[in-house]
């Protein structure tokens, strides 16, 4: 009896642990609100980072995860990436179906193991085992495990337990332990709504997040980066490629990258420096100087991506950049700022998050961040200036939307500092259209047009400068592509740097423009400049309202109607005003057959809680619908 | 204007210099040109290309083939700026790799009036291992700037001699003279392939050439004898012919993409080596392949095709079981193929051939594509129909013009039956007898039979893919429209909705749907048929949209076709040289109802239409009629060919541009 007990126990408990182990193998056991718009479900992630010492962290993670359709294998993300600094210990993957069985598994010699260079990148000694796994149906699981080894403790991993859009998470733990000697540093964002447990000991922190539901991306709204919840962290004392530091603050931080980093770069030979001296002796101030060799620099460089071993940090040497004439971001900002230098002017070196996002770095959490270099120049009772050294083509100055407004650090020889960098205001962000256009008595549309861009309107057309005619007679195609038929007589463009404006002056005529019904003519007054799109529309709205950045469009065209024709009726002036921004459409009659179309759009940028995106979208429906506003000719009676 | 361009082309050749393409002449007027007078778009040129591949006999490792490249490039601007980077591919399979030496390159620059010159160091060359397959060198020039001119030559040596990278004559930029060279020793022979639009004459001829060997030969210090060992050395020649082929070409234009063009690299010039058969002395000569017959016996005597398809004991329990009660043929092939679509899933690769074996691929339910649809074709053998593979070349692979393996990447089946046959891909969810996948619809496909032979199937779909709209709205005095759309699609049409619809989130899918027409509002949003391939894709849903219609005076304006209406002419380019390729033919057809507000009447309609395009490839019919409150449409578009050849662009764009101006034509409403 006793011993039909004892197995009858044991049998229990061990199909107890079976089942507790397995169920976040269980596809099934989800619950409903985690799998609303989600692609996949992190069903639990555990990670753990060791610092052994300063420079020996261990890193290992498991995670498993349910993907419920086929968008959501991208987050399995099953890859690691490593180099000379980074030994894998572990990797291995389990499969199980959605019953929890478990129907393959994947070692660490069946991950595919290939370079990890990008497009943009030439040369990189970092490499990256990943899974290749097509999925036999969904939902499915995969439990994850890796553990790696580095000696590179200048980047700690932290804790985001969501990464993408789609996807939602059960539970998800991170640790950090550390020796007593390092003191680890945290900071917190984002963490007010959620479900979340903290435990800070003397040598160990940890952090446990529960059920998060997953987000769907909308128009408009703030990035996700800048949205999920995440807790930063980072040690007093790290090793980077094998430099040593100790740093608190951005202040020390700063000091360090410029000391260990920066500092040896300037080496350029006598002749250059000569020969820079030469270029700059004829002009006096010395934006003038700095624009001099800022040209001198996008003619002599190109940029070239190799990321080798501290190089991937590190500059080159200016003087290899004089040599070779290439180099990627922070060669070439380095270089630009030895010749600076050479030339008795004063700049920083500048780390930023790039891309069109306007992703900030952390102001008050001094560790490796950012994905790109620029240069600052500090001017004395005026903004300072922001130089992006790895185009040709941008004017001295300029920096466009890839670094506009947003939080850098900016190293000086003595310190680090946050500083912000160029925000392109509404009324800077200009396009002015000014033109003129004939209407047939059959519909045919005759047109002259000037567009004058600037600020971030001129971002995003400098580029087209250097296209072929072909492909710029498509780009005006698409871009008025609501005049059917249309044919471009001639295209002008001047890309004047000086001023940052950029002036395209086209012609061109297409059939039937304007509508022939009986003795009728239907004429859509606004034929250069009309708003076409419409933010998307959301049953249910969750994010707030972005506006990255304002605009200001004014148009003012004069238009030759068809003789014997009279106007029959004619839109009624339009003007609104809101918190978004202002439209204004005029149309003036200047006499039987001339008539001016004048119209002003502005939008300002800006934050607003999700309840005003419906007036936002309300307010673009407004404008698209007075965009097309006609007017109604009528044939003269004889 | 005729005699304009003709003179300027005179002036061109006229301004066109001598030049001297042995390595490091790089001439000033070379670093002075401003542009290529022959194509002033062109941001780069290749001012010479050269390139030799010989073979070489190694003692030790027996024949090599050898690539010697030699190019000089002209950088006119920065957007050419990618061409002073050069990326070498080098293949390796165990321990045989192949080799990148010898490399030496330069850089040319006029800095005032006086060439300079940079050599790469060792810092402009990276090499790295791509992946288990393949190793890559990369250099970069130094001193790049707008006007400069690069120069590089470097060899290859690899082992794998019947792999000849094609002799590609046209580039994404123009090319100014090409001297290319193939040598072939008489044990070799290669079939030789031509593709793309230019005329390209190669020039052969043979010559005599021979290999020393060197003997050693060991006499003396037998076991008996007391003799002093000696080593002789002997040289034997060994005399062969190798034939030699040249291609010299001048002025090669720039091969520009375009829109709808299914493979661009299809009219790209080129030629291809494939190897037909080597011969060596004292042996028997090994076939590759010379024809098609050849081409086909060779993949089906391979064991990754036809022991593939023999193999049948993985799968006869099941197959049993599914098809043990049912007889007739047609519904045993549907039976088999819905249990290989919903057992096996494709891996994103392509290949007729084998990876990982069918027995594997049944039973870890995944395969490529020729595990997938071989082992569909052995079931269907199995159950007793007659059935044959289909190799095929995907859009993206390009057409295959000549008989070579390499011709094609792709494989289906075929089944024949008494009342006619149909293609079957198991490697797509939604595909259907005879409506395969968008990525195979290219040309023809062989059909292997049994006995070796082969014919070709057109892949293009004989039947029309159809999409019906049903549109009944309601238009009020605001010009609010409300009303009920329905659609109902067939064949290809059918596919691509599955292919969008029936793995995504239903909500974001409607959402997108409400958005691609400015924010419509959609209710009772309902697909019928989604699940059941046999029948059309039925999608039906309510729909309210503001502003359809403007207001001026005492009188109501709109397109009959509301957001419905096709805004773009796709065809912007003002010519092309290249067919556009639709993949299949396609109807579309509108019947509408429009009810107009009380208090108003039609005061005019737009005229009924009807457009052709040349030789029947299209037709458009636009029919209005109004009684009483309600305006009636009848709108159809054909197109009847997947495929308008570029003679006809014109036509097309004026076709297109026509519709969208019968589209747009106003109705006029007025108050009673």
């Amino acid at each position: 009896m006793k011993v039909k007990y004892i197995v009858l126990y044991f049998s229990l408990v061990t199909t107890l642990q079976i089942y507790s182990q397995e169920k976040s193998h269980i596809s099934f056991t989800i619950p409903s609100s985690l799998k609303e718009n989600a692609n996949a479900v992190i069903r639990s992630n555990q990670l753990d980072v060791t610092i052994n010492s300063v420079d020996d962290m261990t890193v290992y993670e498991k995670r498993i995860i349910t993907v419920l359709n086929k968008e959501g294998n991208s987050n399995v993300e099953a890859f690691v990436h490593y180099d000379n600094n980074v030994k894998i210990k572990t990797l291995e993957v389990l499969v199980f179906n959605q019953l929890g069985v478990e129907i393959k598994k994947i070692k660490k010699n069946d991950f595919k193991d290939v370079s990890a260079v990008d497009g943009g990148t030439l040369y990189s000694d970092s490499r990256v085992k990943y899974l290749e796994y097509t999925p036999v149906s969904y939902p499915y699981t995969i439990e994850f495990v890796c553990e790696v080894h580095t000696k590179n403790t200048a980047f700690i991993e932290s804790f985001t337990p969501v990464n993408d859009y789609f996807l939602s998470v059960e539970k998800s733990a991170y640790t950090i332990s550390f020796p007593s000697d390092i003191t680890i540093r945290t900071k917190e964002k984002n963490l007010e709504t959620l479900d979340i447990t903290k435990e800070a000991l003397q040598n160990k922190i940890s952090y446990s997040v529960k059920n998060m539901e997953a987000i769907k991306p909308e128009d408009h709204s703030p990035a996700l980066v800048d949205m999920a919840p995440k807790v930063l962290v980072s040690s007093n004392k790290f090793t980077l490629e094998g430099v040593q530091t100790e740093v608190d603050d951005w202040k020390a931080f700063g000091k360090w990258m410029y000391q260990d980093l920066i500092k040896d770069t300037h080496d350029l030979p006598a002749s250059t420096i000569a020969m820079i001296q030469n270029l700059v002796k004829d002009e006096v101030t010395d934006i003038d100087k700095a624009r001099k060799i800022y040209e001198y620099v996008q003619n002599k460089t190109r940029y070239i991506s190799v990321q080798v071993g501290i190089g991937g940090w590190k500059p080159f040497q200016a003087s290899e950049v004089d040599k070779l004439g290439y180099g990627d971001c922070k060669a070439l900002t380095n270089y630009t700022m030895s010749l600076l230098n050479a030339a008795g002017i004063q700049s920083n070196y500048t780390v930023v998050y790039a891309g069109s996002s306007q992703r900030s770095l952390e102001k008050d959490f001094a560790a490796m961040q950012g994905n790109h270099v620029i240069l600052n120049i500090p001017v004395e009772n005026e903004e300072d200036l922001w130089l992006e050294c790895t185009s040709q083509k941008l004017p001295f100055g300029f920096i466009g939307d890839f670094t506009d407004d947003r939080d850098v650090l900016v190293i000086t020889p003595e310190y680090g500092e946050i500083k912000h960098t160029k925000k392109y205001g509404t009324d800077e962000n200009l396009q002015v259209i000014s033109g003129t256009y004939t209407i047939s008595d059959a519909g045919f549309i005759d047109v002259n047009v000037t567009v004058n861009s600037k600020g971030i309107q001129y971002d995003n057309k400098y580029w087209l400068e250097t296209e072929t005619e072909r492909d710029l007679d498509s780009h005006y195609k698409n871009r008025w592509s609501y005049v059917n038929g249309m044919s471009i007589n001639n295209m002008h463009i001047n890309n004047n740097k000086l001023d940052n404006e950029f002036v395209e002056a086209i012609s061109f005529v297409a059939p039937n423009y304007s509508k022939i019904i009986g003795d009728r003519m239907l004429l859509t007054v606004n034929a250069l400049n009309r708003n076409t799109n419409i933010p998307d529309r959301y049953r249910n709205r969750k994010l707030p309202l972005k506006i990255k950045r304002g605009f200001k469009d004014v148009d003012e065209v004069e238009i030759t109607l068809p003789t014997g024709f009279t106007i029959e009726s004619a839109p009624d002036n339009a003007s609104i005003e809101n918190e978004f921004g202002s439209y204004k459409a005029e149309i003036i009659i200047k006499d039987a057959s001339t008539i001016v179309y004048k119209r002003e759009l502005q939008i300002n940028d800006g934050d607003y809680p999700k309840e005003a995106y419906e007036a936002y979208r309300a307010f673009y429906k407004e404008i698209n619908k007075l965009d097309n506003s006609k007017i109604a000719l009528i044939k003269n009676q004889l | 204007m005729r005699v304009i361009t003709l003179l300027l082309s005179v002036c061109f050749c006229m301004t066109t210099f001598a030049q001297n393409f042995n390595f490091g002449k790089v001439s000033k007027e070379e670093l002075e040109e401003k542009f290529n007078p022959l194509d002033s778009s062109a941001n780069a040129t290749y001012l010479y290309k050269y390139r030799k591949t010989f073979f070489e006999y190694r003692p030790e490792k027996g024949f090599e083939l050898v690539t010697e490249i030699h190019e000089r490039v002209k950088i006119y601007n920065q957007e050419g700026f990618d061409y002073a980077t050069k990326t070498v591919n080098l293949g390796k399979r165990g321990s045989d790799d192949e080799e990148f030496s010898s490399l030496k390159a330069y850089t040319y620059n006029l800095v005032e009036g006086k060439i300079e010159e940079d050599k790469i160091g060792r810092d402009g060359v990276f090499e790295s291992e791509l992946h288990k397959y393949a190793n890559q060198v990369k250099f970069t020039m130094p001193n790049i700037k707008s006007g400069s001119v690069v120069e590089y030559k470097y060899s290859v040596t690899s082992p794998f001699v019947s792999n000849i990278d094609d002799f590609v004559f046209q580039h994404n930029i123009p090319v100014k003279q090409i001297d290319f060279k193939f040598e072939v020793p008489e044990y070799f022979n290669f079939k030789l392939n031509t593709k793309g639009f230019l005329p390209v004459v190669p020039v052969s001829e043979t010559k005599r050439d021979k290999i020393s060997f060197t003997n050693k030969e060991r006499t003396g210090g037998g076991t008996n004898s007391k003799a002093a060992v000696t080593t002789s050395y002997s040289t034997s020649d060994v005399e062969f012919t190798k034939s030699i082929t040249t291609y010299n070409l001048e002025n090669i234009p720039a091969l520009k993409d375009e829109p709808y063009v299914n493979a661009i690299n299809n009219y790209r010039s080129s030629v291809k080596y494939e190897l037909s058969y080597t011969k060596f002395p004292n042996s028997s000569a090994t076939y590759y392949s010379t024809t098609w017959e050849d081409v086909v016996d060779k993949i089906y005597k391979s064991n990754n095709f036809g022991d593939e398809l023999d193999k049948t004991g993985y799968f006869e329990t099941e197959v049993d079981a599914l098809i043990g009660s049912v007889s007739d043929p047609a519904r045993r092939a549907m039976l088999i193929f819905d249990f290989v679509k919903s057992r096996v899933n494709w891996n994103g690769y392509y290949g007729f051939y084998t990876n990982d074996g069918v027995k594997k691929a049944y039973k870890d339910q995944v395969g490529n594509v020729g595990e997938i649809n071989l082992m569909l074709t052995s079931m269907l053998r199995y159950a007793g129909l007659k059935v044959y593979p289909v190799l095929i070349s995907t859009r993206e692979h390009g057409v295959p013009l000549f008989p070579t393996r390499e011709g094609y990447n792709y494989v289906v089946a075929y089944v024949k039956l008494a009342g006619g046959g149909f293609l079957l891909d198991a490697t797509n969810k939604f595909s259907v007898p005879n409506v395969l996948p968008f990525r195979t619809l290219n040309w023809q496909g062989r059909i292997i039979s049994e006995h070796g032979g082969s014919e070709l199937i057109d892949l293009y779909p004989n039947e029309i893919s159809k999409n019906t709209v049903s549109f009944m709205a309601v238009l009020d005095n605001n010009g609010n429209l409300n009303g009920n759309y329905r659609s109902v699609k067939t064949n290809h049409e059918a596919l691509l909705y599955r292919e969008k619809y029936n793995n995504v989130n239903k909500e974001d899918f409607l959402e997108k749907l409400e958005n691609k027409y400015n924010g419509i509002e959609i209710s009772d949003f309902k697909v019928v048929n989604d699940l059941d391939l046999s029948k059309p894709i039925i999608e039906s849903y309510k729909f309210s949209k503001e502003s359809q219609a403007d207001i001026i005076g005492d009188k109501l304006y709109f397109s009959p076709f509301f957001f419905l209406k096709e805004n773009e002419n796709p065809f912007k380019l003002e010519n092309r040289e290249f067919p556009v390729d639709f993949g299949y033919a396609s109807t579309t057809s509108h019947r509408m109802l429009i009810k107009i507000p009380d208090g108003y009447k039609v005061e005019s309609l737009p005229e009924p239409a009807v457009l052709m395009m040349p030789d029947n490839l299209g037709v458009f019919k636009f029919n209005i009629n109004n009684e009483g409150a309600s305006i009636q449409l009848v709108v159809d578009s054909q197109v009847n060919q997947p495929i308008i050849s570029a003679l006809h662009y014109q036509a097309l764009k004026e076709y297109f541009s026509k519709i969208i101006e019968l589209e747009a034509q106003q109705i006029v409403l007025t108050k009673v």
